[in-house]
């Protein structure tokens, strides 16, 4: 059955989905990873500014 | 279990996505975006500056895709450009303007929430400029295509200055001006020596429209308008001495190789050499040149140079 062009040619379709869903898959994986890294950032960020605002304060005080 | 009676047509390859987005130009666009941020006042946490050139370098592989979508009649009846993945039939046509738009998309909306909207507007403004503007409207229309195509080119070190300091002030415009006067030579040169397959198409380029000798002159105006251009940024005051030195060096020798390409005439059977020479200058040109940039800003920063 190897010399069956229908095998032969779902075989390729497989592979050629496989290799797509593995990149995609990768792309997905970084990109969550990317958010979660910018939403730490921003968090600190943010936190950073308010103690700097609050040490504002208190040297006004 | 049955089988599919008719083989269903193959998804297109991932690596045709990937060359879709046109890598080679995203390299320069990647570059001179980073230059861009390194040489701006200010600084940017290195995850958001790595957020903020792949979202330039995503909306221009978008842009690029969207660009291969429509020119893919075009690109098919030109030898440099009839391997890309629409024309050589490997790749449906939903497939590639989904992928472009997708990606264009996601790019600014990237932008947009992690870096700010302003970076992310003249994102979204670039990707319109180079797919509609360009592609669409003018270049079919005008042998001064590249003139206005340029522009799109000249977006990213404009927005990755304007993602490290949120406003568009005199320096990111000038760094924009710069690689929009930089381009018709630059690409001139190259359209000088493969004319032929533009001819083929019907898309007005210069050489092709208004002749070889025309088209000389304006390489040579074009460079002589870039030069003192190149160096503003020092007169004013917004780079050191690092940066304007070279770009007056740099440009000193563009100014000779273009005017050797300006004032002559080919014969036929010519090699071209000086103009494959000029066209080969021009990359490097921009890349010393925004290396210098940054490398100005580190020396001022470090207190190496007042």
């Amino acid at each position: 059955m190897i010399d069956d062009p229908r095998t032969h040619d779902l075989e390729l379709f497989r592979a050629r989905q496989k290799s797509r869903n593995r990149v995609l898959g990768s792309i997905l994986g970084a990109l969550a990873v990317l958010f979660f890294a910018i939403s730490i950032v921003k968090i600190s960020n943010q936190s950073h500014k308010k103690a700097e605002a609050a040490a504002a304060m208190a040297g006004q005080h | 279990m049955t089988q599919p009676a008719i083989s269903p047509a193959l998804p297109a390859d991932w690596r045709d996505f990937f060359a879709l987005t046109k890598p080679r130009v995203m390299s320069l666009v990647i570059f001179t975006g980073l230059c861009g941020l390194l040489a701006a006042p200010g600084s940017l946490h290195p995850v958001l500056a790595f957020t903020a050139i792949l979202c330039i370098a995503v909306g221009a592989g978008g842009a690029a895709a969207l660009n291969q979508w429509w020119e893919a009649d075009l690109d098919a009846g030109m030898k440099r450009t009839a391997q890309r993945p629409l024309p050589a039939g490997r790749m449906d046509r939903e497939s590639a303007r989904d992928f472009g738009f997708g990606l264009s998309g996601a790019a600014v909306a990237i932008m947009g929430l992690a870096i700010g909207w302003l970076p992310a507007a003249i994102l979204a403004l670039s990707i319109f400029y180079y797919s509609w503007i360009y592609t669409v409207w003018l270049k079919p229309r005008t042998p001064q295509n590249i003139v206005i195509g340029g522009g799109a080119g000249a977006f990213p070190p404009l927005i990755g200055w304007v993602a490290v300091t949120g406003d568009i002030t005199l320096m990111p415009v000038l760094l924009f001006l710069i690689i929009f006067m930089w381009t018709p030579p630059h690409f001139w040169a190259l359209a000088l020596f493969v004319k032929t397959d533009y001819a083929k198409v019907g898309i007005p380029m210069m050489p092709v429209v208004a002749g070889e000798k025309s088209t000389r002159r304006q390489i040579l105006a074009y460079t002589v308008l870039l030069v003192p251009l190149s160096v503003v940024p020092w007169f004013i005051g917004g780079t050191g001495m690092i940066y304007g030195v070279s770009a007056l060096v740099l440009g000193g020798v563009f100014i000779v190789l273009s005017t050797e390409v300006g004032l002559r005439s080919s014969v036929p059977d010519d090699a071209m050499k000086p103009e494959k020479r000029l066209f080969a200058f021009s990359i490097l040109y921009l890349f010393i040149l925004f290396a210098m940039l940054v490398a100005d800003r580190f020396a001022t920063i470090y207190g190496w140079q007042a």
